[in-house]
C-alpha cells in the first residue's frame, strides 16, 4: 500500500473547550489512486488532508507513506519530504503577485531534481498565451490552473487539493476538474481531493466521507465518470 | 536551477522604489560620511606622522633668557643634541591678535607652502593657513603690527605648529587670536634684541627607541643643560601640545564616527525588519504554501533578506565612493578648520572598508535574520491561516464605551503598530540624541563664555614669575639678593589687589589621565573668592566638584607632577566657579603644605590693572579671553559640524517617520478601503489613521526628550573625563526643548502631508479583490 493511515487522532483546544477534530481514522490509498474526501464543514476532512501533507501533527496514530513514517520525521525532514513527495493545491491560489504565469510554476519546478518541462506544462494547462502575465491580471480560473501547475511542475507523488474549485464558478470549476483528471491520467500522480461537493465524487477512484470526525464510508467506485460529464 | 523567487527581488526594489530611495539616500550619506571620514582622518593622520620626518620636525626645544654664545652651543652640541636657532618674536597685531615670527626655516621645522610664495624681501610674510583664514587674510592683503607692515605672500603651516598653541601649558589652542609666520632673513634681522625669544630647537643624534626612553632621554638632558645655561623653558617633542595635540585628538574622534554609523544602521535594519514583517504578514498565505510545497524557513529567509541585503550593499558602495570624493573633502575642510595641517595624499584605508561596508553588511543580515527566523517560525498552517500571533488566545483589549469611538478606533490602531512605533521611538530617541548634540552644544558653550566672564574670580590674575636665576644652590648669597629683589618688586599699591599662592598639582584618578588642578591658597577673608578657608578648610570650585563628582566631605587625592609627593584633601565646601578645576584654601594653609615661607605668593587678583610691579616678575595676566579659549576653539572648530549634525538629524526625522507611517498605512489598505465603501470621506480616515501616528509622534518625542538629555549628559561627562582637560558646565535654555519639539513635529507634518495623499489614493476595490 503506498499510503497507509491507522487511528489518527486530532483535537484542538483545551479543557473545557477542547474538540476532537479525528477520532482514530484508518486509511489506505494505492499508488496513482484520485481519492475523494467528501464530508460537511467541521468533519476534519481539511485537518487529516494537512496531516497528510505533514503541516500539521496528528495527536497520536501512525501514517505511512512510501515506507516512510510520518511521525518519525522533525521538521527539517517534514519540509524535505513535502519537498520531495507532495504538491498542495488550496481554494485560495496563493500565487506570488510580483512573479509571472512561468516563474509561479518555475517556484514549484525549482523544488525538484527532475522537473517536468515547464513550457509543456503551460501547454496542457492552457495557459501558454499568458505565461507573462501577472497573477492580477488573470481570471480565477487562469490563477487556479497556475497554482495547480506550480503543485505539479515537481512531478509530486501525492498532489493534494484543498476545495481547488471552492471559489470558481460551475464552469471554471469543470475546467479544473478536467485538469486535475488530465494530470492524473498523465503524470500517474495519487490525488487526494478535500470536497464538500458531493458531485465530484463521481470522477474519484476511492471516495471517502468523513462526519464529525470519523469516515462513514470508504468505497471505491466502480462507476467512474470522467470530470467532463459532471453535472450539479 | 537557480530559485526564482530571486526574480522578485528586483521587481520588490521597482515597486517599493520610494522607500528603498529614502533607505538607501540616508544610508549612503552616512556611510559616505563616516568613510569620508575615515579616509581624510586616516590620511591626514598618516601625513601628519611623516611630516616629523618629511618637515624634520625637532625633538624639542628650549628657551634661554640670552641668545647662547658660540662657546655654550658648542657644549651643549656635545650633549648629545644638535642644536638649531629658532628665535622668534611675538608682535601684537592690529587686528588684536599675536603674531609670532620666524626667520626662514631650511633644517629643522620645515614649512609646507600652501599657496602663494616664500617671503624673499623686507615686508613680505607668510602666514599660517588656519590662522589667516580665522581673520580673513589672504595672500595679497597687507598687516600690521604698529609701525610695521607686511604683504602677505603665501600661506603656509609650520611643522612644529600643527595646533596654534601659544603657550604650551595652555588648556586650549588658539587659532583665531594667535597664528605663527615667516619672514625673509632680512626683515627677522631688523626686530630689535628686546623683541626676540630666544627659542634653539634641538634633534636627538641617536633617537630614542620609544616614548619611555624619550622622557627618559629629555630628563637627562634637562639636567645637562641646566648646567650648562639658564633656561626659560624646555619643552621636549612629547611634551610639546603644538605638535602632539592634533595627533592625539585626530585618532580621538573615530570611535565616536564609527558607533554613530553602526547606530543608524541597526536603526535601518530594524526599519527594513518592520517592513519585512509587513510584508510576511501580507504574503502569508503564498509563505504558507511554499513552506507547505517544501521550501525551507531558510530559503525564505535568505529570500526576505536579499532585498535589505543588496539596498545596503549598494549604499556602501555608493558610500564609499562618496566618502572617497565628496566626503572626504568634507572632512577635511573640518580637520583644516581646527588645525594647520600640512597638505596630504588620500590613502586606501582597509579598515575604513571593513567598518563601513563589511560590518553595516553584517549588522543588516543579522538584525534581519533574527527577526525573520522569528517570523518565519510559524507553522505553513498558521501562514496558509493568516493565524500569525503566538499567543494562542489572543483577546482583544476591552476599551471602555465611554471613550468616543473615533478615540477607541485610534488606540486600537496603535496596539496593532506597537512594534513600528517602538522602532519610531527608538528612531526619535536617536535623531533628538543627535539634534540635542546640534543645539545643546553651542547653548553649552555660549553659557560656558557667558557664565565665565560674570563669575570671574577678578577682572585681573596677576601671575609673577620667578627669574630663573633666583634661585640658585650653589650661590646663596646671590640667592638671597634676588629673592630680596623680587620681594621689593613685585609688591603692589593697587587698593583691589590681594595676593594668593598657587600651585598645580595633577589628579590620581585611576580611571581617567592625569588632570591639572590649581591650588590657590587664598586670604582668609578674601574679597574674590569668598568662602570660609579658615583654618585648613578646603572649597573645591563647583567645576572641579561637578567633574569628578566631589562632594563636602569627600576626599581627593593629588600628586606632585612628575614626583611622587602625594597631597590629600578633604572638601569642605563647594565654591561657585567653573573658569577652572580648583582647590581654594588659606594662604597659610597652603604655604605649611607646600613648605613655603609664611608670607610666600606667587600673584595678585585684582579689580583693575596693577602697573607698578616690575614687567620682569609679571608672568602672565589671565583674563576673560584666556578662560574661554576651550569655548571659543570649540566654536570655530565644531561650528560647521553642529549644522551638519542638525540637518542629518532632521533627515532621520524625515525618513523614519516617512517609512514607519508608510508601513502603517499599507498594513490597513484594506480596512481604508472598505472604510471608504461605507462612506467615510478621506479626511475622516485620514484622522483615524495619521492622527493615531501623530499622538505617536509627540508622546515619542515627549517621552524620548528628558531620557536623550539625562543620556546626552553622562555621555558628555563621560567624554569630558576621559578625554578633555577643563569643565563645561551643560547648561542648554530651554527652548532647546521647544526647537527639538518643533523640529520633530515639523518634519511629521511633512510625512503626514504625503500619507494624506496616498490615503485619498487607496482605491475601493482593495477591499472587494482581496475577500477571503
Amino acid at each position: 500500500m503506498f499510503l497507509s493511515i491507522h487511528d489518527i487522532r486530532k483535537s484542538f483546544g483545551s479543557g473545557d473547550s477542547r474538540v476532537e477534530v479525528l477520532k482514530g481514522i484508518d486509511l489506505e490509498i494505492e499508488r496513482g489512486e484520485f481519492c475523494v474526501l467528501l464530508g460537511p464543514s467541521g468533519s476534519g476532512k481539511s485537518t487529516l488532508l494537512n496531516i497528510i501533507g505533514g503541516i500539521d501533527a496528528a495527536d497520536s496514530g501512525e501514517i505511512i507513506i512510501g515506507g516512510e513514517r510520518m511521525a518519525e520525521m522533525k521538521e527539517r525532514q517534514l519540509t524535505l519530504y513535502r519537498r520531495k513527495h507532495l504538491g498542495y493545491i488550496f481554494q485560495m491560489y496563493n500565487l506570488i503577485p510580483n512573479l509571472t504565469v512561468r516563474e509561479n510554476i518555475e517556484v514549484g519546478a525549482y523544488l525538484s531534481d527532475a522537473p517536468l518541462p515547464v513550457d509543456d506544462l503551460l501547454q496542457t494547462l492552457g495557459l501558454a498565451e499568458h505565461r507573462d502575465k501577472l497573477p492580477n491580471q488573470l481570471s480565477g480560473g487562469q490563477q487556479q490552473r497556475t497554482a495547480i501547475g506550480r503543485a505539479i511542475v515537481k512531478n509530486p507523488d501525492i498532489l493534494l487539493c484543498d476545495e481547488p474549485t471552492g471559489a470558481l464558478d460551475y464552469k471554471t470549476s469543470k475546467e479544473i476538474l478536467k485538469l486535475i483528471e488530465t494530470v492524473n491520467q498523465k503524470y500517474g500522480n495519487t490525488i487526494i481531493m478535500v470536497t464538500h461537493n458531493g458531485a465530484i465524487r463521481q470522477m474519484a477512484d476511492r471516495v471517502v466521507r468523513l462526519r464529525d470526525g470519523r469516515i462513514r464510508d470508504n468505497v471505491l467506485n466502480a462507476d467512474k465518470v470522467p470530470a467532463e460529464a459532471l453535472d450539479w | 536551477m537557480k530559485n526564482p523567487l530571486r526574480r522578485r527581488i528586483l521587481r520588490e526594489l521597482r515597486q517599493e522604489f520610494p522607500k528603498y530611495l529614502v533607505i538607501f539616500l540616508l544610508m549612503s550619506l552616512s556611510i559616505g560620511f563616516i568613510s569620508g571620514f575615515l579616509v581624510a582622518d586616516n590620511s591626514m593622520l598618516s601625513a601628519y606622522w611623516n611630516s616629523f620626518e618629511k618637515y624634520h620636525v625637532e625633538d624639542g626645544h628650549f628657551r634661554t633668557p640670552k641668545a647662547m654664545n658660540k662657546a655654550q652651543k658648542k657644549r651643549v652640541n656635545q650633549l648629545g643634541i644638535t642644536l638649531y636657532d629658532q628665535f622668534y618674536t611675538d608682535q601684537a597685531m592690529d587686528n588684536e591678535t599675536t603674531l609670532r615670527i620666524f626667520a626662514p626655516r631650511d633644517t629643522v621645522n620645515l614649512v609646507c607652502l600652501m599657496g602663494g610664495r616664500l617671503p624673499e624681501e623686507t615686508g613680505e610674510i607668510i602666514l599660517d593657513r588656519l590662522y589667516a583664514r580665522n581673520n580673513q587674510i589672504a595672500v595679497g592683503d597687507s598687516i600690521t603690527a604698529g609701525a610695521r607692515t607686511w604683504t602677505v605672500v603665501g600661506i603656509a603651516a609650520l611643522s612644529d605648529y600643527s595646533t596654534l598653541f601659544s603657550d604650551n601649558n595652555d588648556t586650549m589652542f588658539d587659532s583665531i587670536r594667535f597664528g605663527v609666520g615667516v619672514v625673509s632673513r632680512e626683515d627677522f634681522s631688523l626686530f630689535r634684541d628686546s623683541e626676540l625669544m630666544y627659542s634653539y630647537a634641538f634633534t636627538y643624534e641617536s633617537p630614542p627607541a620609544d616614548e619611555a626612553a624619550e622622557k627618559d632621554r629629555a630628563e637627562d638632558l634637562l639636567e645637562d643643560l641646566t648646567q650648562e645655561i639658564k633656561l626659560k623653558s624646555f619643552v621636549p617633542r612629547f611634551q610639546n601640545q603644538a605638535i602632539k595635540f592634533t595627533g592625539e585628538d585626530m585618532g580621538s574622534d573615530k570611535a565616536m564616527m564609527i558607533i554613530l554609523l553602526y547606530m543608524i544602521i541597526a536603526i535601518l535594519a530594524f526599519v527594513f525588519a518592520v517592513t519585512t514583517s509587513n510584508t510576511i504578514i501580507k504574503e502569508a498565505t503564498v509563505i504558507g504554501t511554499l513552506r507547505a510545497s517544501g521550501y525551507t524557513r531558510g530559503e525564505l529567509i535568505r529570500h526576505y533578506m536579499a532585498s535589505p541585503l543588496l539596498v545596503t550593499l549598494i549604499s556602501a558602495v555608493t558610500g564609499n565612493i562618496l566618502g572617497y570624493t565628496v566626503f572626504r573633502k568634507v572632512c577635511e575642510w573640518m580637520y583644516y578648520n581646527s588645525y594647520s595641517l600640512p597638505t596630504y595624499t588620500v590613502l586606501w584605508n582597509g579598515e575604513a572598508f571593513m567598518e563601513t561596508t563589511l560590518v553595516p553588511m553584517f549588522l543588516m543580515a543579522l538584525i534581519n535574520f533574527l527577526i525573520l527566523r522569528r517570523a518565519l517560525a510559524l507553522s505553513p498552517l498558521k501562514f496558509i491561516r493568516r493565524d500569525l500571533t503566538r499567543k494562542k488566545q489572543r483577546r482583544a483589549m476591552k476599551l471602555p464605551y465611554i471613550i468616543p469611538f473615533f478615540s477607541r478606533f485610534r488606540f486600537r490602531v496603535v496596539l496593532q503598530n506597537l512594534p513600528n512605533y517602538l522602532t519610531l521611538f527608538v528612531g526619535i530617541a536617536f535623531a533628538n540624541l543627535l539634534l540635542m548634540f546640534g543645539l545643546g552644544l553651542p547653548m553649552v558653550l555660549d553659557n560656558f563664555q557667558e557664565s565665565i566672564t560674570t563669575h570671574l574670580l577678578s577682572n585681573y590674575q596677576v601671575m609673577l614669575t620667578l627669574p630663573m636665576d633666583t634661585v640658585n644652590e650653589d650661590h646663596k648669597l646671590e640667592t638671597l639678593f634676588s629673592m630680596m629683589q623680587f620681594s621689593a618688586g613685585a609688591e603692589t599699591e593697587n587698593e583691589t589687589a590681594e595676593k594668593f599662592n598657587i600651585h598645580a598639582l595633577d589628579t590620581t584618578y585611576e580611571q581617567y589621565k592625569a588632570e591639572e588642578i590649581t591650588i590657590y591658597g587664598i586670604e582668609e577673608d578674601s574679597r574674590y573668592v569668598p568662602v570660609d578657608v579658615s583654618g585648613s578648610r578646603v572649597y573645591a570650585s563647583s567645576a572641579f566638584a561637578d567633574k569628578y563628582y566631589l562632594k563636602p566631605g569627600d576626599t581627593v587625592t593629588l600628586r606632585e607632577k612628575y614626583e611622587d609627593d602625594i597631597y590629600s584633601f578633604t572638601i569642605d565646601g563647594v565654591f561657585d566657579y567653573i573658569g577652572g578645576l580648583d582647590l581654594f584654601m588659606s594662604r597659610e594653609a597652603f604655604n605649611q603644605t607646600f613648605d613655603e615661607d609664611e608670607d610666600a605668593f606667587a600673584g595678585y587678583f585684582s579689580d583693575t590693572p596693577i602697573t607698578d610691579i616690575d614687567e620682569e616678575y609679571v608672568g602672565t595676566v589671565i583674563d576673560v579671553e584666556d578662560l574661554t579659549k576651550v569655548s571659543r576653539q570649540l566654536q570655530v572648530s565644531m561650528g560647521g559640524m553642529m549644522s551638519l549634525v542638525n540637518v542629518f538629524a532632521v533627515v532621520i526625522f524625515i525618513v523614519l517617520m516617512y517609512l514607519l507611517s508608510k508601513i502603517i498605512i499599507e498594513k490597513n489598505a484594506q480596512s481604508i478601503s472598505l472604510a471608504k465603501i461605507l462612506g467615510y470621506t478621506n479626511g475622516e480616515i485620514s484622522r483615524l489613521y495619521i492622527l493615531s501616528t501623530s499622538a505617536m509622534v509627540v508622546i515619542c518625542l515627549l517621552i524620548s526628550m528628558p531620557l536623550v538629555y539625562r543620556a546626552l549628559v553622562e555621555i558628555l561627562h563621560i567624554m569630558l573625563l576621559n578625554e578633555m582637560t577643563g569643565w563645561l558646565p551643560m547648561a542648554v535654555k530651554p527652548i532647546m526643548f521647544v526647537e527639538i519639539f518643533l523640529a520633530g513635529v515639523g518634519s511629521y507634518a511633512l510625512v503626514a502631508l504625503v500619507e494624506y495623499r496616498r490615503i485619498r489614493h487607496v482605491p475601493m476595490d482593495t477591499a472587494l479583490k482581496n475577500v477571503e
